[in-house]
């Protein structure tokens, strides 16, 4: 004890109290599977507008009259690098939830460093690759908002305003990148909701949620829209120091489904990190997790085993990396 | 965007939106700024009477009424000349400045980093200013903070004020990126330099008019560099107004074509610097 840190005292008294908080989390819980696809997608190319508009028929998306919202990851002015999400894919996204019958399909951000939202959109292909971007386009960060409260609170937040945008909303279709994280581990359809959450309330960068536990808040923001589907943009990713300074990944995939949690789950194993080492993840499946196990997700299209390539981890997260015994399916 | 589309967009309650929609403090400010100086007083009028009325209780306004907490648009607000928002209000804004800061130089934090040991970081050491209250300070909210208390000092020289655009303009320079410039205020993650933004640095430059530095003249050369190469309308304005601050803007200088000026904040930028580049009168006395 003596020879300890202040800060290895410190989580020493946090381990054991975490431990006794878990004693006893060994019940069994009925799950529903939730159904994720995996489909081949190796270009970005016109063949994507059929293969998203299978995406959402294989869902058995009813979206007839329905406000959809899309909501791409757009992060920096690189048009060349992989940190936004490509712009045909969204495009496709919206091509294919028109002709399902939606009555409005919107496509919405709320960037975390840049202001200057349109700018960014338009040096990403936005504006040249979906015709009328900027009437399609909200700003979440600029938005009117609406005062809200978490059905399940697990941040410090006291208070959280969202963009009436996305509350509207009657599907928030999430369309990340296929990204490691250097805080979180991996980004994906969960944590892609931090881009609702308005800069003109919280800043540039939503530092609030930050302080108030980054794991916590994602799983927060995710409890709050329970109409989700996930498309997250696993064609060409982001491995290492994601998800600004990391490095391109060519996965070849996308990756799809209404349970965000299944599908993020999904993306880790696509990406062989360890989904139950993800601690939003592991807060929004429940104590059990159940729902972050493999034989607990219905796979539709390709099987992980034969799309699974490893992304190079985050400096900060040696661990994550999925066992063999894991990929195998047993988990 | 012509004066006469910008009172065009204004709002039936005086305010303006950022680009359609209800009205914002931000907005609202830089309109009021563009028209106040433009000559467009019975516009200006408006916008500031809707600013009157939104004031908060501890001194300060919020993004947009209906939201229970002051933010760093009271900054902006206190750019107003006094005569303008009138001179109690105005007090009361530059009050709510002086009394906001960062979270990370506040007791509670700086306890909390030493009990965990944590090794003292020189980008932490000053006190800036926060978007929000409770959260840490950032490049944009300490230029703007700078800028306000600045001018402040030019009407009312007081040791406190001074004090704190020092420590501000501290906070800027320890923030400085490798490549010369400014981001959102974060010069690095996990060993990895961050990249400037061109928009940021022209917010920091601007605020660290008149300061002899090591780190100005590096700063000068990727805002220049910056300028010629980004076609973002609210980039393109504050290098403008950062390089001026400095009698550094190229004086062959005209905006690139192309540039869309598409919301409320980057058209009246735009109205205020089109003539004289400045910001003399506005940011500055």
């Amino acid at each position: 004890m003596l020879n300890m840190t202040r800060r290895e005292w410190l989580a020493a008294v946090g381990a054991g109290a975490g431990a006794a908080a878990l004693t006893g989390c060994t019940q069994r819980v009925q799950f529903t599977p939730s159904s994720v696809s995996i489909v081949r997608a190796p270009h970005y190319d016109q063949s994507l507008y059929d293969t998203v508009r299978r995406i959402v028929q294989d869902h058995g998306l009813d979206v007839r009259g329905k406000r959809v919202v899309l909501k791409p990851n757009l992060v920096e002015f690189e048009p060349e690098s992989t940190i936004n999400t490509h712009p045909m894919l969204v495009h496709a996204a919206y091509e294919a939830f028109r002709a399902a019958g939606a009555a409005s399909v919107a496509i919405a951000e709320g960037p975390g460093h840049r202001r200057n939202t349109l700018d960014m959109a338009d040096a990403a292909g936005y504006f040249d690759t979906v015709g009328g971007f900027e009437d399609l386009f909200t700003d979440l960060n600029l938005d009117d908002v609406t005062h809200v409260r978490p059905q399940r609170q697990f941040s410090r937040l006291g208070k959280l305003y969202l963009p009436n945008t996305v509350l509207g909303a009657d599907l928030l279709v999430s369309m990340p990148k296929l990204k490691t994280h250097h805080w979180t581990g991996a980004t994906l359809s969960m944590k892609n909701l931090f881009g609702v959450v308005p800069g003109g309330v919280y800043g540039w960068p939503k530092n609030v949620l930050h302080w108030a536990g980054l794991h916590e808040c994602i799983a927060d923001l995710h409890a709050l829209f329970p109409r989700q589907f996930a498309i997250v943009d696993g064609i060409v990713g982001m491995e290492g120091n994601g998800p600004i300074q990391g490095t391109p990944k060519k996965a070849g995939v996308l990756i799809a489904g209404a349970d965000p949690v299944a599908v993020d789950a999904t993306c880790c194993r696509v990406m062989q990190i360890d989904p139950f080492q993800i601690g939003y993840l592991r807060l929004a499946s429940g104590k059990p997790d159940a729902h972050l196990m493999e034989r607990n997700i219905r796979q539709l299209g390709e099987a992980i085993s034969t799309v699974a390539t490893p992304f190079e981890l985050p400096p900060d997260f040696p661990n994550l990396r999925l066992r063999p015994l894991e990929m195998g399916g047993v988990a | 965007m012509s004066l006469d589309r910008l009172i065009g967009k204004q709002n039936s309650d005086g305010g303006w939106p950022h680009v359609r929609g209800k009205s914002w403090t931000e907005p609202t400010v830089y309109a009021v700024l563009a028209l106040w100086t433009a000559g467009e007083k019975q516009a200006a009028e408006r916008g500031l009477a809707w600013l009157r009325a939104t004031q908060r209780a501890d001194g300060g306004w919020g993004p947009q009424p209906g939201i229970d907490e002051s933010n760093w648009t009271t900054g902006l607000v206190a750019l107003l000349p006094p005569e303008a928002i009138g001179p109690k209000i105005h007090a009361e804004a530059i009050a709510w400045l002086m009394g906001t800061t960062g979270h990370e130089t506040s007791f509670e934090y700086r306890l909390r980093e030493w009990l965990l040991g944590t090794p003292k970081r020189r980008e932490l050491e000053f006190a800036g200013w926060p978007w929000i209250p409770g959260a840490a300070a950032w490049v944009g909210p300490t230029s703007v903070a700078v800028l306000a208390l600045e001018k402040e000092y030019a009407r009312r020289p007081l040791a406190g004020i001074r004090e704190r655009i020092d420590d501000g303009r501290r906070f800027l320079l320890a923030r400085a990126c490798e490549d010369g410039g400014w981001n959102h205020g974060s010069v690095g993650a996990l060993g990895y330099a961050s990249k400037a933004y061109p928009e940021t640095t022209g917010m920091a430059l601007a605020a660290l008019r008149g300061v002899r530095a090591p780190q100005i003249d590096p700063a000068l050369t990727i805002a220049r560099q910056f300028l010629s190469d980004c076609r973002s309308a609210d980039a393109q304005n504050w290098l403008r107004l950062g390089l001026s601050a400095h009698g550094a803007l190229p004086p062959q200088y005209c905006l690139p074509p192309g540039i869309s000026f598409r919301t409320v904040p980057e058209a009246s930028l735009e109205l205020l610097l089109a003539d004289a580049h400045t910001g003399k009168g506005v940011f500055w006395c």
